[in-house]
């Protein structure tokens, strides 16, 4: 009698089996919900952007496009019309709404340059650098005060007074000299504009005689 | 006898998965803070809705101030009913943020200025907290006393290339229109994979 159930239960053993794993694997369709997430953890995140390490001054910036360095990449988060006008030498324009269009990721997620966003101040900038860092991109920075403050401080640097110190004003030649690098004329540019160049001597031709030696010897 | 024997085997294997997935079920960690929007909708969202919101409109009772700078910033001096939580202790807070999305409020961030703020205000809107807008203040002290004042944000307050043209005109020099040398073209290669040659064959 047991027997007979025990068969008849047991005919089915395959199909209770299978069932069992069909609902095991529909649990683990609920899981990864948690592991899809995109980027970065939330923690990570939140210690990234709260530290000010992703801002590059004005100053640091106008030293490194006067130097010509090569592994510098500017991006200009605003729209194309405000770039039109008047962007930074080199600059790849690229709307913020346009951040994770198919082109810009080549621009982003790469190691080779130093990308620098820069906006009318770092609002939008600071914006674009939260979105990417949570994507892990590296070497992002974010032009700190954005093109206002370059304006304020590279191209049109402010005056220092009689009593700042030496600092300041040799801040200021420097600042100076970086805003005639971007196209900047002064009215007592003149003289530095155009350097003296020495005439070349010509120069002096020493010939040496030489002594020529008789032959010596032979017999 | 043979038939007994895998019966034996497949019935172990069989306990043995289940054990594995019950054990993985049980030790599984849910992650405390979880984002609720993926990178482009979220920049979806900032760059079409409307999340300013000046000084004027914010005596609503349906709006709860938060001060995003630190506490002792905060004891300074700070805007009337408002709630000091600064950025670095957002994630110890979720609950009041949840707490304030249930009840319908928003929750409304000032802090320094508005560049400080956008911090706390994007990363709490990719949590998913899109009850929250940004107060566009400057606050700065004078004679002990907070003075709050609206500023703008992403303004350009210079219109560049006419500065320089004018420089150039008011100094009378002759420029002769530099030849900047344009550096090579910035090509960024992306690295593919290398498809790894067939294998196999005799």
């Amino acid at each position: 009698m047991i027997n007979r159930k025990l068969v008849k239960f047991l005919s089915f053993r395959y199909v209770i089996l299978a069932l069992l794993f069909i609902i095991l694997a529909g649990g683990l369709v609920l899981l990864p919900k948690f592991e899809k997430q995109e980027g970065i953890k939330p923690e990570q995140l939140l210690s990234n952007i709260i530290s000010p390490e992703r801002y590059i001054t004005t100053d640091e910036l106008a030293d490194r496009i006067i130097n010509q360095d090569p592994s510098l990449l500017l991006i200009d988060l605003r729209d194309e019309e405000t770039f039109k006008k008047y962007s930074l030498p080199n600059a790849i324009n690229m709307p913020l709404k346009n951040l994770f269009d198919e082109d810009s990721s080549a621009f982003l997620n790469q190691d080779a340059y130093d990308v620098v966003f820069f906006s009318n101040d770092n609002f939008d900038a600071d914006q674009a650098w939260i979105l990417c860092n949570r994507l892990d991109y590296k070497n992002l920075y974010v032009l700190k005060g954005g093109i206002n403050r370059w304006f304020k401080t590279i191209i049109n640097p402010p005056h220092p007074k009689e009593n700042m110190p030496l600092e300041a004003f040799k801040l200021y030649a420097t600042r100076k000299a970086a805003s005639m690098y971007f196209g900047v004329a002064y009215p007592d540019q003149v003289k530095t504009n155009v350097p003296k160049r020495p005439r070349p001597t010509p120069k002096k031709v020493i010939t040496v005689k030489k002594k020529k030696k008789a032959p010596e010897g032979g017999c | 006898m043979k038939e007994l024997e895998k019966i034996k085997r497949i019935s172990i294997v069989s306990i043995l998965f289940i054990l594995a997935v019950l054990i993985g079920l049980l030790t599984y960690k849910r992650p405390k803070n979880t984002y609720a929007i993926n990178t482009e909708k979220t920049l979806e969202k900032i760059t079409n809705n409307h999340f300013f919101i000046t000084l004027e409109n914010i005596n609503t009772p349906d709006y709860v101030l938060i001060d995003v700078r630190s506490q002792n910033e905060f004891e300074k001096g700070h805007l009337e009913h408002a709630i000091n939580i600064h950025t670095p202790e957002i994630l110890n807070n979720s609950a009041f943020f949840k707490e304030l999305k249930k009840s319908n409020k928003i929750a409304i961030l000032y802090g320094e200025n508005p560049q400080q703020v956008n911090i706390p205000f994007l990363f709490l809107y990719q949590l998913g907290y899109d009850n929250i807008k940004l107060l566009t203040v400057k606050n700065s002290y004078s004679q002990n006393k907070l003075i709050t004042k609206t500023c703008d944000i992403e303004k350009l307050e210079a219109d560049i290339s006419a500065f320089i043209n004018e420089s150039v005109k008011n100094s009378k020099i002759k420029v002769t229109p530099k030849k900047t040398i344009q550096p090579p073209k910035k090509i960024i290669t992306v690295q593919k994979k290398k498809k790894k040659a067939p294998e196999g064959g005799c």
